[in-house]
C-alpha cells in the first residue's frame, strides 16, 4: 500500500520509495527510508500534507511524496 | 600565517548558528525554522592567542543538495580552502544526522562532530556513550548544549589538534567493487574535480543530478549506465549506508521513556488539530494585530506630535521657501520611517520572531500548505504573509529562504497585496472611521479572496513545478530573549537599509511637487482613469502618485487634496461608495517603491516590473468591479 493511504495512529514498515531524486533524498537524509518504521500522526484538512513520526523525529510530508512512498502494515 | 579556516556545517535547525554566534560573538541569524540561514556568514575568534576564521554555513541534509540554500552550503564548503570542518549535530536527531557525518568524512579534512543539544536528547530519552561514539567514527566527538554555551570552550580546544578521520565508510564488496571500476575511469577522465573520487562515484550512482549529468558527459557513461544498474538506481548504498547508521547509533546511544515528549504531544493535537488548530491559529494572529495596532496608535501619536513641533521650528528657522519644503520633506520621511517603525513594525516582527522561534510557524506551515499548495507555493511561504501585514518589505526579504524560482515569484506577488500597516490605516481610517468596523472584516476577507484567487492563477501561468514539501516539525524551544532580539533586528533592518533611504527620498520628491504645484497637472493625466472610470474625485490622482512613496500618508493627503479640514470630514467629499472604491483601489495598486526595491532585489529587474504592473492592473479592476456592484445594489 502507499502512504497516503494509511491509517491515523498506526505504525507501518517502509518497504520502498519511488519517485523523482530530489524530494527521495530529502525523505531518505530525514530518516524516512526502507525498513524504518513510521507512525502516521495527523493528515491536515482539505487535502493537506501528511505528519509522520520517525526515529522520534516528526516530518510532514506533501500528498504528492506521500503517494510515491510504499508501505505495508507494521505489527 | 593564515588563520586557520573552520566551516561549521550541519542540518537545518541542529543550532548551528547559536554556536557560530557563541564562538564568533557575531550575529548570524538562528530560527526555529528549517532553512533560516541562506548565505554563509564569517567571523573571527581566537583560540590560545591565534586568530581563526569561522564560516556559518547554510544548513543542509546533505552533500547533495535540494534547494537553494544547501546548494551555498555545499558549493562554499569545496571553494573555500577550509581547514576545519566542525560537523554540528542534534543530539536528538543523531540517526540521521550520522549519515552526513560519514559524507563528510569522505573529505578526507580534519573534522570534529560538535554533540549539541545533549539536554535535549536526554529530555527524548537518548543517552549517548560519546567514547564509544568517538571511537566508531574516528573523529573526537564533543557533547554540548550551545545555547548555554555548555561545551564551546571544550570544542575549541579539540580545532586545534583536530585530525582528519582514522575510518572511512566501507561498503560490502559487491558495492566496492562497483564503485571502485567507475571511480578509475573518473579518475582518468575528469580532471578538474572538486569533489574526492569516490564520492562522484557515489553521488553519480545514487542519481544526483549535477553529478550524474557531469559524469554521463564523459566515456565513463557506460560504466555508470552498469553500476547504476547493479546497485538498483543506488538503493543498495543508500540501503547499507542507513543500516550503518542505524548501527552507529545503536551501538552507542540508550533509549529511555519519558514523559517530557508526552507533553509536547499533547500540544500538537491541540495546536495542530484540523479544527481546533485553525481557530487557535487565527485567534492568535488576530490577537497579535489587534494588540499591535491599539498599542501602536498612541506611540505613533507621539511621533507626529514630535515631528511636528520640528516642522513648525524649522517653518521659522528656514527663511527661503524651496528650501525648507526639502528639509521638511527629508525630516518628515525620517518622521514616517519612526512612525511606523517603532509603533507597529518592531512590536509585530518581535512576535513573529518569537513564534519562529518557539516552533509554531513550522506548525503553522503545516496547517496552511493545503490552500497554499493551491496557490502554488507550501507552507513555507507563510512568513511571508504574515508579515506582509506588518511590512511588505520583510515579507518580501522572506521569499529568500524559498526553493524554487517560481514558488519565490508567485509569494512575492502575493504578499505585495496583503495590505500592510500603512494601508491597513487607510482602511481602518476611512471604512472603519465612517462606515463602520462590520465593513473592515469583510474588506480583509475579500482580500484574502483576491490573494487565493491571483495565486491560483499564477500557479497556472508561471511555467516550472514547484517542488513537493517535505520538512521537520522541530520540537518546541524557550527562545532566548537575546536570540527574539536580534531576529527582529535582521527583519527591522531590511526596513532599515531599503525603506527608510526611499521614504527620506519619496518625501523630499513630494515637497518639490508640491512647491512647484504640479499636483493639478497629475491629476488631470489621471482624470480620465480615476473620475471617468472608476468615479472618484479628480483630486485623488496627486494622492495616489504621492502613495506610492509613502502609503501611510494616504490619508492625510487624501483630506488635503479634498480641500477639507480634517479627516474627520471627508464623508462631506466622498460618497460612501467612493470611498469603498478608492480604499480597494489604494489596497491592491501598486506597492510603494521601498518594496518595489525589495522586489528587484529578490526576484530580479524583470519579475519586480510584472508584479508592479500586475498589482495596478488588479486594482483597476477590482475597484471598477466594486463601484458595479456598489452601483447595482
Amino acid at each position: 500500500m502507499k502512504l497516503i493511504d494509511a491509517e491515523i495512529g498506526r505504525k507501518y514498515k517502509i518497504v520502498s520509495i519511488s519517485g523523482g531524486f530530489l524530494s527521495k533524498g530529502r525523505l531518505l537524509r530525514l530518516g524516512v527510508t526502507p525498513n524504518s518504521i513510521i507512525e502516521l500522526k495527523r493528515i491536515a484538512p482539505l487535502s493537506g500534507p501528511l505528519m509522520i513520526k520517525v526515529n522520534g523525529s516528526d516530518i510532514v510530508i506533501g500528498r504528492g511524496v506521500a503517494k510515491k512512498v510504499i508501505i505495508e502494515e507494521y505489527v | 600565517m593564515n588563520p586557520l579556516k573552520i566551516a561549521l556545517i550541519g542540518q537545518p535547525n541542529c543550532g548551528k548558528s547559536t554556536l557560530f554566534n557563541q564562538i564568533a560573538g557575531y550575529r548570524s541569524l538562528t530560527a526555529n525554522f528549517p532553512g533560516a540561514t541562506v548565505t554563509y556568514i564569517k567571523g573571527k575568534t581566537y583560540i590560545d592567542n591565534d586568530l581563526v576564521e569561522v564560516i556559518d554555513l547554510p544548513g543542509t541534509y546533505s552533500l547533495s543538495w535540494y534547494d537553494d540554500a544547501e546548494k551555498e552550503a555545499v558549493k562554499a564548503l569545496f571553494s573555500m580552502d577550509i581547514d576545519v570542518i566542525i560537523n554540528i549535530v542534534d543530539a536528538s536527531t543523531l540517526i540521521r544526522s550520522v549519515e552526513m557525518t560519514l559524507e563528510l568524512m569522505c573529505l578526507g579534512k580534519p573534522m570534529v562532530m560538535a554533540l549539541n543539544m545533549m539536554d535535549e536528547a536526554e529530555k527524548k530519552g537518548i543517552i549517548i556513550d560519546i567514547q564509544k561514539l568517538s571511537d566508531m567514527l574516528g573523529i573526537k566527538v564533543v557533547p554540548m548544549i550551545a545555547k548555554k554555551g555548555k561545551g564551546v570552550k571544550e570544542l575549541l580546544q579539540t580545532l586545534k589538534d583536530a585530525s582528519p578521520p582514522t575510518k572511512e565508510c566501507v561498503y560490502s564488496k559487491e558495492i566496492e567493487d562497483e564503485i571502485e571500476d567507475l571511480e578509475q575511469c573518473i579518475d582518468k577522465n575528469i580532471k578538474d574535480k572538486n569533489w574526492p573520487v569516490k564520492m562522484i562515484a557515489i553521488k553519480s550512482i545514487e542519481g544526483f543530478k549535477p553529478i550524474t549529468e557531469m559524469v554521463e558527459s564523459t566515456p565513463c557513461k557506460d560504466d555508470l549506465l552498469k553500476a547504476r544498474e547493479c546497485l538498483d538506481n543506488g538503493d543498495k548504498i543508500e540501503k547499507e549506508r542507513h543500516a550503518l547508521c542505524m548501527d552507529i547509533f545503536e551501538d552507542s546511544a540508550k533509549l529511555e521513556k519519558t514523559q517530557i515528549k508526552d507533553t509536547e504531544e499533547k500540544i500538537d493535537s491541540i495546536l495542530m488539530h484540523p479544527v481546533l488548530g485553525y481557530l487557535v491559529m487565527f485567534a492568535l494572529f488576530l490577537g497579535v494585530f489587534y494588540v499591535v495596532f491599539q498599542g501602536g496608535t498612541p506611540v505613533e501619536n507621539i511621533f507626529i506630535n514630535i515631528f511636528d513641533k520640528i516642522d513648525n521650528f524649522l517653518a521659522s528657522a528656514i527663511p527661503n521657501k524651496l528650501a525648507f519644503s526639502v528639509t521638511k520633506g527629508a525630516v518628515d520621511g525620517i518622521g514616517a520611517a519612526i512612525g511606523i517603525a517603532l509603533p507597529y513594525l518592531v512590536p509585530f516582527l518581535f512576535i513573529i520572531s518569537f513564534f519562529e522561534d518557539v516552533g509554531y510557524l513550522p506548525r503553522v506551515a503545516y496547517l496552511m500548505d493545503s490552500v497554499l499548495h493551491k496557490m502554488g507555493v507550501h507552507g513555507t511561504s507563510v512568513i511571508s504573509f504574515v508579515v506582509g501585514y506588518g511590512c511588505s518589505v520583510p515579507a518580501i526579504m522572506a521569499t529568500r529562504i524559498l526553493k524554487s524560482k517560481k514558488e519565490k515569484i508567485i509569494t512575492a506577488f502575493l504578499a505585495s497585496l496583503v495590505p500592510c500597516s500603512a494601508r491597513s490605516t487607510v482602511i481602518m481610517g476611512l471604512v472603519g472611521y465612517f462606515l463602520g468596523y462590520m465593513y473592515v472584516i469583510p474588506i480583509y476577507i475579500f482580500n484574502l479572496i483576491i490573494i487565493v484567487i491571483s495565486g491560483m492563477i499564477l500557479k497556472k501561468l508561471l511555467p516550472g513545478i514547484s517542488p513537493e514539501m517535505v520538512f521537520d516539525i522541530p520540537p518546541y524551544r524557550m527562545p532566548s530573549l537575546k536570540n527574539v532580539i536580534l531576529k527582529t533586528w535582521l527583519k527591522v533592518k531590511d526596513f532599515v537599509y531599503i525603506a527608510v533611504p526611499l521614504l527620506v527620498a519619496g518625501s523630499i520628491l513630494l515637497a518639490v511637487i508640491s512647491y512647484y504645484h504640479l499636483d493639478n497637472s497629475i491629476n488631470v493625466v489621471f482624470e480620465p482613469l480615476l473620475s471617468g472610470f472608476l468615479g472618484l474625485p479628480a483630486a485623488v490622482g496627486v494622492v495616489l502618485i504621492f502613495g506610492i512613496f509613502r502609503k501611510e500618508l494616504t490619508l492625510l493627503m487624501l483630506y488635503q487634496a479634498l480641500g477639507v479640514s480634517s479627516p474627520a470630514l471627508i464623508n462631506t467629499v466622498m460618497s460612501t461608495q467612493q470611498m469603498l472604491v478608492f480604499t480597494i483601489f489604494v489596497m491592491f495598486y501598486i506597492p510603494c517603491v521601498a518594496t518595489i526595491a525589495a522586489l528587484k532585489k529578490e526576484v530580479g529587474l524583470k519579475y519586480s516590473v510584472y508584479i508592479t504592473i500586475g498589482t495596478f492592473l488588479l486594482a483597476v479592476l477590482l475597484s471598477y468591479f466594486v463601484k458595479i456592484i456598489i452601483s447595482t445594489v
